[in-house]
């Protein structure tokens, strides 16, 4: 049992032969209402930062001042919403491929770490699991786009499938220094790794800070964030592979989508940024600190850059991030041996 | 260039471009919003702004060369005759349908008397098409005594205030 674990039997009784049981299912409630909590704060803020990069307001009525509960009001609407299912669609997989998008990005919040003693599983591939079940968003994304019997919807899967598969690569290989460098896929053990002074950061060591763009390039292309949209490509698509969805299906995918940026952000914190490590100080707060920059630039990204089209999402893949990363992959075990 | 050259140089100037680009929005994202927040702050209408008319109902002499003039016949004008007072006239009725009125002031120009105006008003919208139709002429009745005193005893009570009534309400 991981400290958290522990502290959440000694929390919350729960009685002898269904201890360890007990204990994941509140663990997997808590990760899950922290997924969705994030992802409305990440909504709000999104709307507001967008609201001032354009010289608009974003919201500014509900909760009072300043928008606040905009997320929770929106939340509540689409709750309420008619659930509209197709005539044509494929209905049992139509009604699964949500939960299956919303699974891959909620399994990995299992194994993100926050702090040394705030993680639910301190997985000895934690780095690596991450990785495997996020890609299991893709699949649900598929199922979701071929069940609309929509063409919009097909083309948002299709793209979306060509664009996660190819960029997975890129995205491993960027963290395969990382690996290298820590000696260790445990997120934790990679976390200590860089401990003490800021300069242990990996990202302040050259090929690993290539690496890091690399990371965060891949991961926002992977998540379908501008401006690698295209499976949504709301111009162009409607809404991409959720067309045909309403009312909670349709924020199963949004909360998949909040809940990767802060997933990605969370991870590229802990491989490059030192995760929980400033200085001499350390804290879950620290590492908040840290990802909620890089959710930052991910929406300033995102309202910053136009969207590109499939054969320049692409050639960045194949072509650019790719070739680089293993260029430094290389690189760093070059160094590994040396050293 | 040789392909390599290109390769490296497309690179840079996709770095460079996005830092240009991202820069802009995030000095953007320190400038004071334009919106105006309308219903609490209403935007300056210029002087010469063509809104909803103002209507001098005591000046007018009920010429009808404004409902003339209207390229779209959106004035409706009833006047009655006074007996036994010349030329003086009552307005029974001064409708304008803004469901059709384009606010063009061709009604305004040609007036004798300049009784009718562009006002500042713009807020005059309706859930109905008859409250589409303002009612400019004060409600008609009919009065026995000499009008002509009225109207100079009370000179200030000119424009009509633009309160929208029911059709009908004017007893013909």
């Amino acid at each position: 049992m991981s400290p958290f674990q522990q502290a959440v039997a000694a929390i919350v009784p729960i009685p002898e032969p269904f201890t360890s049981a007990g204990v994941f299912a509140v663990c997997a409630a808590i990760a899950f209402t922290f997924m969705g909590a994030v992802a409305g704060v990440l909504v709000w803020a999104e709307r507001k930062i967008c609201a001032r990069m354009q010289s608009r307001r974003g919201p500014v009525h509900v909760g009072g001042k300043f928008g606040w509960l905009q997320s929770i009001a929106d939340g509540i609407k689409l709750v309420l919403k008619e659930d509209i299912i197709p005539d044509e669609a494929d209905k049992p997989v139509f009604r699964l491929a949500p939960y299956l998008v919303i699974a891959g990005t909620f399994l990995a919040f299992a194994a993100l770490p926050f702090s040394d003693r705030i993680l639910i599983v301190d997985l000895d591939v934690g780095i690596f699991f991450i990785l495997a079940v996020s890609a299991l968003s893709a699949v649900g994304i598929l199922l979701g786009g071929w069940a609309s019997n929509s063409k919009w919807s097909l083309y948002g899967a299709a793209r979306e499938v060509a664009q996660v598969v190819s960029y997975e690569i890129p995205l491993t290989l960027a963290v395969l220094p990382v690996v290298i460098a820590a000696g260790s896929l445990s997120l934790r053990d990679i976390v200590a790794a860089q401990a003490g002074s800021i300069l242990n950061w990996h990202l302040f060591s050259p090929f690993m800070f290539i690496c890091f763009f690399i990371f965060f390039t891949a991961g926002l292309a992977s998540l379908g964030r501008a401006p690698f949209d295209l499976p949504e490509a709301e111009s162009e698509l409607v809404a991409g592979f959720f067309t045909e969805y309403s009312g909670i299906r349709f924020s199963y995918f949004f909360l998949a989508e909040y809940g990767g940026m802060f997933l990605i952000s969370g991870v590229a914190s802990a491989l490059f940024l030192g995760g929980w490590h400033l200085g001499p100080y350390s804290s879950a707060w620290i590492f908040l600190a840290k990802t909620s920059f890089l959710l930052f630039v991910m929406i300033w990204v995102r309202w910053s850059l136009p969207r590109l089209r499939i054969d320049q999402v692409m050639y960045v893949c194949w072509k650019v991030l790719t070739p680089f990363a293993m260029a430094c992959v290389l690189g760093q075990a070059f160094l590994a041996v040396r050293s | 260039m040789t392909a390599v050259a290109a390769y490296f140089n497309d690179i840079a100037a996709a770095i460079i471009t996005a830092a240009k680009g991202m820069s802009l929005t995030l000095r953007y994202l320190f400038t004071k919003p334009v919106t105006l927040m309308y219903p609490y702050e209403k935007p300056k209408t210029p002087a010469r702004f063509r809104g909803v008319h103002v209507f001098d109902q005591d000046t007018c002499i009920g010429c009808f060369i404004c409902a003339k003039a209207c390229p779209v016949d959106c004035i409706d004008i009833e006047v009655e005759r006074v007996k036994g007072a010349g030329k003086k006239v009552i307005i029974k009725k001064f409708d304008i349908d803004y469901q059709r009125c384009m606010f063009c002031d061709l009604c305004c120009e040609p007036c004798p008397v300049d009784c009718i105006h562009m006002g500042q008003d713009y807020e005059k919208s309706s859930y109905t098409r008859s409250g589409m139709i303002l009612h400019f002429a004060r409600p008609y009745t009919p009065e026995p005594a000499a009008p002509q005193s009225t109207a100079e005893a009370q000179p200030g009570a000119g424009a009509t205030a633009l309160t929208p009534k029911k059709p009908g309400e004017n007893p013909a």
